[in-house]
């Protein structure tokens, strides 16, 4: 999905646990997410914690696709 | 170290007034066995079944299968840290009930279990076709969390095989079969001539059901280890599995795992067996680099030239499988992995959600979405209820005459990633 998105020239951040899978299939902005079954979150955390953490990763997010990249990027 | 393994083989099971082993049926005391499965809060009704070889039968949905074993010499118990005393086990002598095994089955979690064929295409899929099996159907008490009621059937399991093996305590076996093991410095004395190999025995451990336990403990809360290969023929390693049925590791997979078979038939010949690493498939990014990180310090400190890994599950383990690969071949150390593949129904797709060049040599145990039609069964043990459900399954898998058309997924250890099965490709 990644890539057929961008084949339609629309940028695409991937957000994900597994990156090394991400860089396999060849997405170009990938942003490390939490694990597996929570990406977005993480249930140990209180609720506002857990908020500012979800803000910070979106943020993060944005921030990779408004940055020009030359090559496969993971954006720790 | 020294384990006997002696086999008694079990041609018939039939229920009975008191349970005892003779000429090689195994009598059951149905009321006897039960008792002690009701001894847990959480299950609410239980009774056993036989299933026969050849027999129109269908069980589902399987959790899991063990063998009845018991430890006649030697320290500790079968299941350390589970059933027995956490003892360390692997030596000695211990009765194995072979032709046979206990499978555990009812509602339990629904969508991640498996189906077992007596007869027909299905059973030519799995191996526990070919095993007398007794079947443990077990019913949950109301208002349990299914990780509560995962722990309850898991141990059910183990206690109704462990009282079965216990009937093997005084018989002469059929076969013995004895694994010696040298420590360290004597096999690189006594084989300075052949390669020495180990074995990364990969374990599911994404939590939410997905446990494997190691003398008991959650291996997804341990580092990449050592143990010995008899230790795991004693059951220091159970399946407590609600995964894709065609690729777990059931706790009789473990029992009887067909690598270590075969690198102790080879060991000394062509090559020196080693040892056992064991490690985890975590669902954290930095558990899995650790994890894999730790394999490869092994392999390298081991002074391996060659390496066996094989894998547990599908989709991000390929990840925890790739990355072992990967690391230990940067060591200078040769690998092959074993794994199965999801390539679509029609065998067109990417087979792993992870590659790299290093992973040139692969096993495969077969293609898991492959579709296959299973035939009306006349005896249901179980449920059919979650038929539609079962990963591998859709709606409408399970049609009006009772037949099912599913993926390979759905019956038990049909892609087996330690080669238990017969499916391959060359």
């Amino acid at each position: 999905m990644v890539k057929e998105i961008e084949r339609a020239g629309i940028p695409v951040v991937h957000m994900c646990t597994v990156t090394p899978i991400s860089m396999t299939v060849g997405a170009n902005r990938i942003v490390p997410t939490v694990a597996i079954p929570h990406p977005l979150g993480n249930p140990n955390l209180p609720n506002d914690e857990e908020k500012a953490l979800r803000r910070r990763l979106v943020d993060k997010a944005l921030k990779a696709l408004q940055t020009k990249v030359d090559d496969q990027t993971i954006f720790e | 170290m020294r384990l006997e393994l002696g086999n008694i083989d079990i041609k018939e099971i039939r229920f009975a007034d008191k349970s005892e082993i003779k000429d090689g049926v195994l009598y059951v005391n149905q009321e006897e066995v039960i008792a002690q499965v009701l001894e847990d809060d959480l299950i609410r009704d239980a009774h056993l079944e036989i299933a026969v070889p050849g027999e129109s039968v269908r069980i589902t949905p399987v959790k899991d299968v063990i063998q009845p074993r018991v430890k006649v010499e030697g320290p500790g118990g079968m299941f350390p840290g589970v059933i027995s005393k956490v003892d360390t086990v692997g030596t000695g002598k211990t009765n194995v009930l072979r032709g046979m095994a206990v499978v555990t089955c009812g509602r339990i979690v629904g969508f991640q279990e498996g189906i077992i064929d007596m007869t027909g295409p299905g059973a030519e899929y799995t191996p526990f076709s070919e095993l007398n099996n007794l079947v443990l159907v077990v019913e949950p008490e109301d208002g349990w969390k299914p990780h509560d009621y995962e722990r309850a059937a898991r141990v059910a399991g183990l206690k109704v095989a462990t009282y079965i093996g216990e009937l093997a305590r005084d018989l002469t076996p059929d076969e013995t079969v004895v694994y010696e093991r040298a420590n360290l410095r004597e096999s690189f004395e006594n084989y300075p001539d052949l390669p020495r190999v180990g074995y990364v025995l990969m374990l599911q451990t994404q939590g939410l059901l997905h446990d494997t336990y190691v003398y008991g403990v959650d291996a997804k809360q341990t580092l990449t280890t050592m143990i010995s290969p008899t230790e795991i023929m004693d059951g220091a390693i159970v399946s407590g599995n609600c995964v894709s049925a065609c690729d777990k590791n059931t706790t009789y997979h473990h029992q009887n795992n067909p690598v270590i078979e075969d690198l102790f038939k080879a060991h000394g010949k062509t090559l020196n067996f080693v040892g056992v690493i064991i490690t985890n498939e975590n669902v954290y990014l930095a558990d899995k680099m650790r994890s894999s990180d730790w394999s490869a310090k092994l392999a390298e400190y081991l002074s391996l030239d060659g390496v066996i890994i094989s894998q547990e599950g599908f989709g991000n383990p390929d990840t925890d499988l790739i990355m072992n690969c990967k690391k230990i071949e940067e060591k200078g150390i040769k690998t092959v992995i074993i794994t199965d593949e999801y390539a679509g129904q029609d065998g067109k797709s990417q087979s792993l959600a992870d590659a790299d060049p290093l992973a040139d040599a692969v096993i495969t145990g077969g293609n898991a979405n492959e579709v296959v039609i299973l035939p009306p069964m006349e005896r249901i043990i179980g449920t059919t209820d979650f038929v539609d459900k079962i990963a591998g399954g859709h709606d409408g898998s399970l049609r009006e005459d009772g037949s099912i058309e599913a993926e390979l997924q759905i019956i038990t250890g049909s892609t087996n990633e330690m080669g238990f099965n017969k499916l391959s490709a060359r």
